[in-house]
């Protein structure tokens, strides 16, 4: 439905998108993972025709969005990465302009916005001042702005940085909801657990270039381990993790190994070695890899940083 | 067309939300041409301050004293107090000695005082002897109250300063060539406009050059031609400064002037506004909508036309209840020329923004020229008051044309076909500048 082709964007010298090219199908939810910088909001402005690409296309159902007509504006909806509400106005005075704004108006609009404050339950707090809300609500207020005039694809831009997780799981729900009754959604984000758990398929994004794109189980069949064990780092086990090291990728962070084997090495080699260094068995847990170890297995860099 | 609408209603509902922004478009400039037409003294007759208390002592009986007492008693707003009441109820004429006293106590009766000494027009120094005593509630309260005190000096007893001139230059000459100066000039003054040189030279001696008609300008009956030839040469300097007589173009100045600065901040603060709007990501929302850039632009320019013509229209109605200003008879043509000014200043305002990497540099800059062009523009005092050279510069600014297109109209009762050069330059001024902010906005960073 969306194509996404060799699109290019660069900021002077930086190249902020990088020869992109994908396929948004119709109705998926679609996850733009990346850390920050990568290039996520800048593809989502080319998308939204904020910004021209310096090279590539862009098309909605075949026909070029780069020239920007307003009937296909009319098809996409966004929902900037940040709050982009008017703060000293109401949240129904928000939904107003932003409602006519894209052509509505009347009793339509006015059922538009009863219909919106409902889906975030903002209902009881319509007439007072944005500035007066919580980050939480700031945020689904921001979300439905995007949604007044029913687009076919929503471009959800880090729609919850800075949410409190009541208000990050009503806005989940929501998209969820939303992406059941068949609205296309292109979700960004920086982690990896709102990826997992909202979008079918993920691109993974760093530099502004694409380096992976599928569903979770593809994306995680890119590595070549299945299992991800993880141990205790302190002293005693410094020797045995220096050890292991040829044997696999190992990482430290919080006081605690990550090893992911490599292909040819045995769990019971693991075993022995362990015992060789006198660690007991309870100390290591093992656990299915998640799209963090997909990023660092593709960019050698961890998705935090 | 229609976003241009939606986002200029907008920007109207942001206006009213912000008290700070109305008041600065609206009440400060009012106080402010409040108070300027005080110290100027355009006062209505039937409006401005009344009754003001005023401890008046006068120590000597020089008869231009008495009869500066007499027009300060006349003047509706002073109440004169010059009297003591002693603890048994009998009273007698207050003196210096009796003032601080009084103005110091909790409930002072009054708390300015007017002291005219014995040697009032001394030979010491140039000028009145006088002294105001005086025990503000604030530093405007003392500026206005001065203000009214040089106002009922200067259009009632110009001979206070004429004598002591006087007594000066018999001091400087001595009384020989003192005389023979005076002689001199009262023959020349019988030669050139008729009349008797002993009379003349009396009425110069004691200071008097005119100056029955001096604070009553339009009476011109005076046969008098000593009084006439000075009448109009003192009538010159008093246009500006009083301003008593000459109601609405000071009047006309004052609420232009204090209009037109404060819209400018206004303006500007609306401009500056863009950045706010950017650095909350709004045009990305109002953009990923069927807006156009210069669609966002226009509904600027279109709000701050109108909210110009609301404001000046607003604040030239308070200036007919303040002043008298004839407003009625010229509504039409005075919502024209304030189109025109509102344009003007809203160009001036987007090209600040256009300019300016961010909101603090351009509200720095936006401060630094309102002041500047207000000033030479002849916002704050009239230009005829400064340098000629500096005055040349007044017309560079915005302010001086749409201050001449207010006085035009209101002033002259110019038509139409009359307004047309000031127009002009207004419009031209416009486009000018509305020209060059779109070329800026469309290489800056603003919508990014
Ligand atoms: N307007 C801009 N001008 C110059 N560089 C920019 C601009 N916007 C983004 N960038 C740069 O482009 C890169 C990608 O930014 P962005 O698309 O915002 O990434 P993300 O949304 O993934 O954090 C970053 O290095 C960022 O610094
Ligand atoms: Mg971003």
């Amino acid at each position: 439905m969306l194509q996404l082709a060799n699109v290019t964007k660069r900021y002077g010298n930086l190249v902020a998108v990088d020869g992109i090219s994908l396929e948004i199908r119709r109705g998926e939810c679609f996850g733009l993972l990346g850390p920050n910088g990568a290039g996520k909001s800048t593809t989502m402005s080319l998308i939204a025709g904020l910004r021209v690409p310096d090279a590539g296309s862009i098309s909605l159902d075949g026909q070029s969005l780069v020239a920007g007509r307003a009937d296909l504006r009319l098809a996409l909806g966004l929902v900037p990465q940040h709050v982009a509400l008017y703060t000293e106005l109401s949240a129904e005075q928000n939904l107003r302009i932003f409602g006519e704004l894209y052509g509505l108006r009347g009793a339509e609009l006015r059922a538009r916005i009863d219909e919106a404050l409902a889906a975030v339950q903002l209902t009881d707090r319509r007439r007072d001042l944005v500035k007066t809300y919580s980050g939480g609500m700031a945020r689904r207020l921001n979300l439905v702005a995007a949604l007044l005039h029913r687009p076919k694809v929503l471009l959800c831009d880090e729609p919850t940085v800075g949410v409190d997780p009541q208000s990050r799981n009503a806005i989940f729900e929501y998209l969820e909801r939303l992406s059941r009754e068949g609205l296309t959604i292109i979700y960004s984000t920086h982690y990896m657990e709102e990826a997992t758990r909202l979008c079918s398929r993920i691109g993974i994004v760093d530099h502004g270039k694409l380096h992976a794109l599928g569903t979770l189980d593809e994306l995680l069949a890119r590595l070549p381990f299945e299992e991800e064990i993880r141990f205790p780092a302190d002293a005693v086990t410094a020797p045995f993790a220096a050890a292991l090291r040829p044997h696999g990728e190992l990482t430290t962070a919080e006081n605690a190994h990550r090893f992911r084997p490599a292909a040819a090495y045995k769990l019971s080699a693991f075993f022995a070695l362990a015992e060789s260094h006198g660690l007991p068995g309870r100390l290591f847990t093992s656990q299915r890899p998640t799209l963090e170890a997909v990023f660092l297995h593709l960019t050698g860099r961890s998705l935090r940083e | 067309m229609r976003p241009i609408f939606v986002l200029l209603r907008k920007d109207f509902a942001n206006f009213f939300r912000n008290k700070a922004a109305v008041s600065l478009t609206f009440i400060v400039p009012f106080v402010m041409i409040y108070l300027f037409g005080q110290i100027f003294g355009v006062n209505r007759k039937d409006s401005g301050p009344t009754g003001i208390p005023l401890a008046v002592v006068n120590a000597g009986d020089h008869p231009a004293a008495a009869k500066l007492v007499a027009a300060l008693k006349a003047e509706k707003s002073f109440r004169v107090i010059s009297e003591f009441t002693n603890p048994d109820g009998t009273k007698r004429p207050l003196a210096e000695a009796d003032l601080k006293p009084a103005m110091q106590a909790p409930g002072a009766p009054y708390r300015f005082a007017l002291v005219l000494p014995a040697d009032l027009v001394g030979a010491g120094s140039l000028g009145l002897k006088l002294r105001i005593f005086s025990n503000p509630r604030n530093e405007i309260e003392t500026q206005t109250v001065n203000g009214m005190l040089q106002k009922t000096i200067f259009t009632n007893v110009p001979q206070l300063l004429g004598e002591s001139l006087q007594a000066n230059a018999r001091r400087f000459l001595g009384d020989e060539k003192f005389q023979a100066f005076n002689g001199g000039i009262a023959q020349a003054v019988a030669r050139g406009f008729g009349g008797d040189p002993a009379a003349i030279q009396r009425a110069i001696e004691s200071g008097d050059f005119g100056a029955a008609a001096f604070g009553n300008a339009a009476g011109t009956g005076n046969s008098n031609p000593t009084a006439d030839f000075f009448a109009r040469i003192v009538k010159i300097e008093s246009v500006q400064v009083v301003g008593a007589n000459v109601k609405s173009p000071a009047a006309t100045g004052i609420v232009g002037g204090w209009a037109i600065q404060f819209l400018l901040f206004a303006l500007s603060a609306s401009a500056t506004s863009l950045f706010r709007e950017r650095d909350a990501g709004i045009f990305q929302r109002i953009l990923a909508a069927p807006v156009t850039r210069s669609q966002i632009l226009w509904s600027k320019f279109a709000y701050g036309v109108l909210l110009g013509i609301f404001q000046l229209m607003v604040l030239f109605c308070a200036g007919r209840l303040l002043f008298g200003i004839e407003v009625e008879q010229h509504v039409v043509r005075l919502l024209v020329v304030c189109a025109f000014a509102a344009a003007a200043c809203t160009s001036f305002g987007m090209l600040l923004a256009a300019v300016s990497p961010n909101a603090e540099a351009a509200s720095g800059l936006a401060t630094f020229l309102i002041m500047t062009m207000s000033s030479l523009g002849g916002a704050w005092f009239p230009i005829s008051l400064m340098p000629e050279f500096i005055q040349q510069f007044s017309k560079l600014t915005l302010v001086y044309w749409s201050m001449e297109g207010f006085s035009a109209v209101l002033w002259a009762g110019q038509s139409f076909v009359q307004l047309l050069p000031i127009l002009g330059i207004l419009g031209g001024i416009t486009t000018a500048v509305m020209a060059l902010a779109i070329w800026r906005f469309n290489r800056s960073r603003i919508f990014d």
